[in-house]
Formats: C-alpha cells, structure tokens, sequence
C-alpha cells in the first residue's frame, strides 16, 4: 500500500517535471514570456484560459483545477429529472491541453501571495504569475444553517448546487423516496448562483414526480418574496403541468435544519419533508477571500479588466464577482466574462490600453418539464459614468411561453457553450 | 417687481424640471462602440455560446454556422430580428442589443471566417 502510493507520488513529480512545472516559482514564466496563472475551471476560468491562447499564444496559460473533468450545472437539473445522465453533462478538459496549448495543473490553491506574485498549491508547489485569473465560482456561507456545519448532516440534506457527487446522491435520495413523500426545496436570499436554477430544479422534480410518484409534492421555499426570475412562466407551469403537485411559498427562508425529525426550520414553523434539499447562502468562492469588497461576500472589480479593487494584478471573474445590476451569476455570463476578461489582460500585457466598450450577453435556458423551456435574455454594456455594465434598453427578455422549439436550442447551446469553452 | 415675478416663476420651472430628471433614473452613458479589430473580436465573442467559437457551430448543432456565411446574407438576418420582421426565440432580444454599426462590423467579421 504504502510502496503503491510513494510509485504514484514518483510518477506524479516525474509528470510534473515532464510538464515543465516542477520549480516554475522561478522568474515569471520561466522566461521572457508572459504567464497567466487561471485559477478555477469553470464556465469562467476554462474560458479564460482558452481565450487568452486564442487572442496571443505566446502567452503561457496555466489552469489550476482539482476536478479530473468539466461537471455543466446547467443542464444537470434534468439528471435530477431522469432524463439525463451524468455523462452527457460532463466535459474532459483535454480539449483545452491538446487544442490550445493551455497547461493544466490538477491541484487546490491554498493561497494566491500578491507580494511574490505566486499562485501556492496543496501538493506543495507554487506557480508565479504575471497576472492571475481567479475564478473560484461560489461558496456557502458558514454558519448560516447551523447543523449542516457537521459533514454527516452535509452528506444527508443535500445542496447539489454545484453539478458532481452531489447531483448523483439527490437523483439517488428522489428515487429512493417513497411515493406519497415530500421532497422540500429551499432557496436562499438573491444573489445566488443560477436565479432561475432552483425554480427549473422544482418543474424537474415534479416531471419525476409526475410519471413515477404521482402522489408525491414539491414544496419550495423561498427565501425571497417571490419568484426572483421568469416568475410568470415558471408559475404558470406549476399550475397547468404540476397542478397540486408543486407548492410555493415566498417570504420562507430557512433558518436551520432538524436533522432528527427531517424538517427545515424557518422563522415562525418548521417544515417536515422526505427529501430535504437545502441550499444555503453563497458568497465569492473561498480561494477569492482574500479580494472580497462587497458585504463580506462578493469581489469588486474594474468592469473594464476585471481587475480586483483589492489587489493589482489580479482579476476575478464569474460568480464570485459583485455582479452589475440585473446582471445573472450564471455559466453563460461566466462564459462572457472569461473572454472579455482575457481580452483585457492581453491587452494588459502588451502594453495596450483595454477595450473602453466592453459588451456581453446572457441567456438562461430552463426546462419546466423534459420537453418544453423558457428563456430570459439580456445584453450588457458598459456606462462610462456608472463605471459598470447595465443592460441595453429595449433589448433582451423572455420567451412568450414554455416551447418546445427552444429545448432544441436550448441543448445547442448547451452544446456549443461547452466547446466555446473547453475545446 | 414683474421681472421678479418672472424670475421666479422660471425659477420654479427650472427646479421642477430638475425634479423630475433626478426622479428618473439617468438614462445609461454608454460607452461608444469599439470597431477596431480587437473590439469586434470582442462583440463576436458573445454569439459563439449558440453558433460556436468564432462562428464555427460544435458537433451536433442544430443551428447553422455564422462563419464564412456572405455578409448580406448574415447582416440582412440580424436587421431583420431587430426589426422585428423575422421570427425569432431569442434572436430578436438579442440583436436589439447592438447598433447597426455593430450589427455591421459583425456580419463582416463573421462572414471573414473560415467554415
Ligand atoms: C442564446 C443563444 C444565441 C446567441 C447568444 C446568439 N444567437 Fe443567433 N440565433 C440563435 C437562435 C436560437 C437562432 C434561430 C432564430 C431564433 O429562434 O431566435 C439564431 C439565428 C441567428 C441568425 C440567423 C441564421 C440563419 O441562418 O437564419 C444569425 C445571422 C444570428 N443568429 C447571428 C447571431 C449573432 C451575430 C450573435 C451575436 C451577436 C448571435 N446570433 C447570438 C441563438 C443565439
């Protein structure tokens, strides 16, 4: 056992050394050219770093990500569903290796020093930088559901807000369920990642529900007043697909969990269920600490090159930012920003002067049921005197009703936003 | 005495005015747009999550490419969206989103790219 694993670590520092990384602490890059140092490979992360390679390749990009592959959380509401598997919303990030050149490094970061300019990593090395990308997605807040600090309660009352182990254990717990049983959903207060992501979750498990245990509910509660995206078309498929089925209820936030009667503790009740399905509030990912500005939560940035209002040289990206208004923490948006933000450190690092006009775009596909989605779209530009992105009047909005046109084009884009960024 | 009258009563207009502009929101102070070739680059970057890098649609798409595609071709489809005159899911939110000029430099920047 222990012969197996000092092979593996040898094989592992003999890869490392083969890719070039061994003792790269050195000068920046290792030489005359610049490196980029993208921390997180996510929607955000992964498409930064393709892009950078796009936009210069003589630039040398290396990602640092402790996942073997590429988990999509949109779309992973419809593996909770059962209409999907895991695999089809799973990526490997060769792609990005074998078309792009970008070096990938499976490892944590422990700790990004902005003094030395060094990325530090768990297995012991540090990475030096010239700009790094830190693009960390979201964490949960500790302590805001006090009995799900304890790792046996985190492993029985899933989030599943973040597509891996977790969506596999919850499309597990709804199958074992009971017919006749109560799956609750909680929301936490916006912002949070994905607005419409937890209404979508709610129609998926009801279209479960509905064609294996018809005499079971959803019921979800909100932390918020009311449906925060796409309300009318999301309520209106409760109604007329899931009728009596799924039950909401604004205004709930959860307070707790009792693990010992199986209920979420809200202010004035407590609300028993089968399958309790909790997902706390969420700030910037841990790894971005260090640059949170905003509520003790989310990082500023200049919209103009992403860069941290906290540290120079560092930009973050993606959902751990204080996003603009009306501008969603979603993958697309993630998507979005990891190419403006790549345009603006090539231009950072040729002495050029970054775009004055930055554009991006969202959309958000949800299934309300296997065959039928809604959209909400908007474009965002930049407003020299606010200093940050707004939405262009008269442009963006929502699909006229739930269509089974667009669940085509919502698998297309699924299908091009992950080659956009990963191949 | 009338002068004075006068005076204030503009006054007053003035200040109402001025009320009413600071209860409206300010309406945005875009930048303007950026045509050179990194900034339509940039402006492309955002159709490529439905039609692909550049253009170029993945494996699977059900929607046609951009790239390649003749500029008239492409630039009379996405006028045609803003105006509201072709069908459309999403095309017709999105293309409100740009100028005609952007809209332009677009069709010309994808139309330049190779299939
Ligand atoms: C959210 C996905 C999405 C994004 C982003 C997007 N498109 Fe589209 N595009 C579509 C869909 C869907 C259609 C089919 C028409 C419709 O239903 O809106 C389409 C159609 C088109 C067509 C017509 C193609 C034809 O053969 O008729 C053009 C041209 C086009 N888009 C250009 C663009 C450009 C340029 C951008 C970037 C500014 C862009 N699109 C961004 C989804 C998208």
């Amino acid at each position: 056992m222990s012969m197996q694993r000092r092979d593996f670590l040898k094989a592992g520092a003999a890869a490392a050394a083969a890719a070039g990384l061994a003792g790269c602490a050195g000068l920046p890059g290792g030489g005359s050219r610049a490196r980029v140092v993208v921390v997180g490979g996510g929607y955000g992360g992964a498409t930064a770093a393709k892009y950078l390679r796009l936009f210069d390749p003589s630039i040398d990009v290396v990602l640092v990500e402790p996942n073997e592959a590429f988990v999509s959380c949109p779309i992973s509401n419809l593996v909770l569903g059962g209409f999907r598997t895991m695999a089809s919303i799973t990526t490997p990030y060769t792609g990005l290796v074998n078309n792009h050149g970008v070096r990938i490094v499976r490892d944590m970061v422990t700790a990004i020093d902005t003094d030395k300019k060094q990325v530090r990593l768990a297995k012991g090395e540090a990475l030096a930088y010239d700009r790094v990308i830190v693009s960390p997605g979201v964490d949960f807040i500790a302590g805001a559901i006090p009995a799900l600090e304890r790792p046996d309660a985190q492993a029985r009352v899933l989030h599943a807000w973040k597509a891996g182990p977790q969506t596999v254990a919850l499309r597990r717990q709804l199958e074992e369920m009971r017919d006749g049983g109560v799956y609750v959903l909680s929301i936490p207060e916006a912002p949070y990642r994905c607005p419409p992501g937890p209404y979508e979750r709610a129609c998926q498990v009801a279209a479960y529900f509905k064609a294996k245990k018809p005499r079971s509910k959803v019921l979800v509660l909100d932390a918020n007043p009311d449906v925060t995206s796409k309300g009318p078309l999301f309520k209106k498929a409760w109604a007329e697909l899931y009728k009596g089925m799924v039950e909401y209820r604004g205004n709930s936030k959860a307070i707790d969990v009792d693990l010992r009667t199986g209920a979420v503790k809200l202010d004035l009740d407590d609300v028993k269920g089968d399958v309790l399905n909790v997902i706390p509030p969420m700030k910037a990912g841990k790894v971005a600490d260090p640059f949170v500005t905003a509520n003790k939560r989310w990082c500023e940035v200049d919209w103009l090159t992403f860069e941290s209002k906290a540290a120079k040289g560092v930009h973050v990206l993606g959902d751990s930012t204080l996003s603009a208004p009306l501008m969603p923490k979603s993958g697309h948006m993630a998507n979005a920003q990891g190419k403006a933000c790549a345009a603006a450190v090539v231009a950072l690092l040729n002495g050029e002067s970054p775009n004055p006009a930055p554009t991006l775009s969202n959309t958000c596909y949800s299934f309300v049921s296997d065959t039928e989605v809604v959209h909400v779209a908007s474009v965002h530009k930049y407003d020299v005197a606010a200093r940050t992105f707004k939405t262009v009047p008269g442009s963006g909005g929502v699909s006229s009703g739930r269509n089974e046109l667009e669940a085509g084009y919502a698998l297309n884009w699924a299908r091009n936003i992950w080659a956009d960024t990963l191949s | 005495m009338i002068a004075i009258a006068r005076y204030l009563a503009a006054a007053a207009a003035t200040l109402a005015a001025g009320l009413a502009v600071a209860q409206q929101p300010a309406p945005p102070a875009f930048a303007p747009s950026n045509l050179s070739p990194a900034g339509v680059r940039s402006l492309a970057a955002n159709c490529a999550a439905c039609h692909g890098t550049n253009g170029k649609p993945a494996a699977g798409s059900t929607l046609a490419g951009l790239a390649g595609k003749p500029r008239n071709e492409l630039l009379t489809a996405m006028s045609q969206f803003k105006l509201g005159t072709k069908p459309a899911t999403v095309m017709h939110q999105l293309s409100k989103g740009y100028s005609d000029a952007e809209l332009a430099a677009l069709a010309d920047y994808f139309s330049k790219q190779s299939r």
